[in-house]
């Protein structure tokens, strides 16, 4: 998949199944064979509706759940494989943002020790220095200084997802995964936060893994996106084409669903029922009874991932999992 | 009557809401008139905190007493003066002359009763209709809202549903007693993008075929051209524009809603 720059995060062949409790103990898989590259300074989107097995596929990524199989490996190392010394050491240069920003800001700690937290731990600096990065992070985000002080409950939602943000960049990260960070924000403030993180990229050179619903988002800063339907990479393309030229039925569907601020633009097109239940998959390919398109082969063989570069004038790097593609 | 003008199913003249915030007076809607035409789909858009949602509240007369002081000159619903209407005569009017769908329909839905047990207590109590009618009521109506199943929906509890599924509940609900006005509230805010395009299909299709009118309150513009005929811009409680959608997009008059339009462009583009 690769080629030729070194990646910084490799994800191959990643399951991740839970056991589901009750009488009858039954096996759900949330993701299923997904792989991707995140390379550095890169924005890479996952995006998939509820329960599509985005947020499993990040905390996967972050060994906050254990994987069933498959690799994930970051700056050339396997993280599943670490010991949690190991691990800890990892977390330096790969930090994590949440939709809830009172997920990372303990409510008993001022800003300011919240911040200093990480560097304490990671024995960064002086006293005084660790102050100095903290208020060089706050900075950053577009927080004044005054805010150290404070406590997570004096600040608005804004203000508490800056501080989050701040508290992932004080150990100098090099990939920051970010779930859903912007969804709880009114449009106008989602649009700062947007414009902060396409900031940190250029300027300091993170990587981003930006987990999102919201298409509208997406669009303004991811160079690579990843549609997931049912614990399924569907569709990787960098971002331009997926939005002008999706080739998944599924991406089709879900761009034409958007409605347009545009009276004159066609108007959005329904796709009928539901997803499935990951606990009862359909055979074949998972999307195949609400696909416009789908073939005989559809209901009965799971398509792999093809790589369409070149296909009716396709880009590198675009991959999809439909047996449209694969004749 | 000329059949030319069209008769308004909701008209709302000098509309204010006051509430109390910490020893001060805030007027949240302020002074608004409006009119939902016959029929139609009419957009009440803006920010959040612009007083949308309080004026849905103040028309339903479901402002608490104690947070919120309505006044209107009037309200009315075809020719039923609401202005002065006592909570007990209130009770009869909506349900049946209007009905209101709201963001969270885990709000509106009772967790331990059935889909169809609810369901059917709207079509006894507002139709009076027998037990079997009722449930006849209730499933023709699920299909009108588009699941497949019925049946199987009437049996399910609403924690069974997903919120796409809960929220089509919700409008055949709202349309059981073929209402006048709809008034939803945000209703696909919370919901992935295809579910949004089948609730929003649903609700406004169900609304020309029963001759409803919807004032769908939203902070989307794609919503609002994509869905509505006509819309209402406010902006700190009151309504700075009014106009065809259409007209909205080509040629915004006040300043700002074109903030908005600017805003929404940089997103779609």
């Amino acid at each position: 998949m690769s080629n030729g720059t070194p990646e910084l995060l490799s994800v191959r062949n990643l399951v991740v199944a839970y056991e589901t409790s009750g009488h009858v103990k039954s096996r759900l898989t949330a993701v299923q064979d997904v792989s991707l590259d995140i390379a550095p300074a890169g924005i890479f989107a996952l995006v998939g509706e509820s329960g599509s097995g985005k947020t499993s596929l990040a905390r996967a990524i972050l060994q906050l759940i254990p994987s069933a199989s498959g690799q994930v490996i970051f700056c050339g190392k396997s993280l599943p494989e670490m010991n949690k010394t190991q691990l800890r050491e990892a977390r330096r240069d790969i930090q994590a943002i949440f939709q809830d920003p009172l997920s990372s800001l303990s409510p008993r700690r001022t800003i300011l020790q919240t911040l200093t937290e990480p560097l304490d731990h990671f024995r960064i600096g002086t006293g005084k220095e660790r102050i100095d990065i903290a208020a060089g992070a706050l900075e950053t985000v577009g927080l004044d200084n005054s805010m150290m002080q404070r406590f997570p409950h004096e600040l608005s939602g804004g203000q508490r997802q800056r501080a989050a943000l701040a508290r992932a960049l004080v150990s100098k990260p090099k990939l920051i995964v970010a779930d859903e960070p912007v969804s709880s924000l009114d449009a106008s403030i989602q649009a700062r936060v947007v414009e902060l993180i396409l900031n940190l990229r250029d300027k300091q050179g993170i990587a981003f893994l930006f987990v999102s619903h919201d298409l509208s988002v997406v669009r303004q800063l991811a160079d690579t996106v990843a549609v997931m339907y049912l614990g399924r990479l569907v569709e990787t393309a960098p971002a331009r084409e997926l939005f002008s030229n999706p080739a998944h039925p599924y991406t089709r569907s879900l761009l034409r669903a958007v409605p347009i601020a545009d009276p004159l633009h066609p108007a959005p097109v329904v796709l009928d029922g539901e997803p499935p239940s990951a606990l009862t998959p359909p055979t074949g390919c998972v999307f195949h009874m609400r696909c416009p398109d789908r073939i005989e082969r559809c209901s009965s063989v799971e398509p792999g991932q093809v790589n369409i570069s070149g296909k009716e004038g396709r880009q590198e790097n675009h991959r999809v999992r439909c047996h449209l593609w694969n004749s | 009557m000329t059949s030319q003008t069209p008769v308004d199913a909701l008209s709302v003249r000098g509309l204010t809401v006051t509430i109390q915030q910490e020893s001060q007076h805030l007027r949240v809607v302020d002074g608004i008139s409006f009119n939902l035409r016959s029929g139609e789909v009419l957009a009440l858009v803006g920010e959040s905190g612009c007083g949308k949602t309080k004026t849905a509240e103040a028309i339903m007369g479901l402002v608490p007493r104690d947070s919120g002081v309505v006044q209107a000159t009037s309200i009315r619903i075809g020719d039923t003066e609401l202005a002065v209407m006592p909570e007990a005569a209130m009770r009869q009017i909506r349900g049946r002359e209007i009905s209101m769908i709201f963001q969270e329909p885990l709000t509106a839905l009772d967790p331990v009763f059935s889909i169809g047990s609810q369901m059917s207590s709207v079509f006894r109590r507002h139709r009076k209709q027998s037990r079997t009618q009722a449930r006849q009521s209730s499933l023709e109506m699920l299909a009108s809202v588009g699941f497949p199943d019925t049946a199987r929906v009437m049996r399910s509890y609403p924690h069974e549903l997903s919120g796409g599924m809960r929220q089509r509940v919700m409008i055949g609900m709202a349309m059981a007693c073929k209402p006048r006005v709809i008034i939803a509230d945000e209703p696909t805010t919370a919901l992935d993008v295809t579910t949004q395009a089948q609730v929003l299909a649903r609700l406004t299709d169900l609304g020309r075929k029963t001759g409803t009118s919807i004032l769908l309150i939203t902070h989307d513009l794609g919503i609002v051209a994509q869905y509505c005929d006509r819309a209402l811009v406010m902006s700190k409680g009151k309504i700075v524009e009014e106009a065809e959608v259409k007209q909205l997009f080509t040629r915004p008059a006040h300043p700002y809603t074109r903030s908005l339009l600017a805003a929404a462009a940089g997103i779609n583009d």
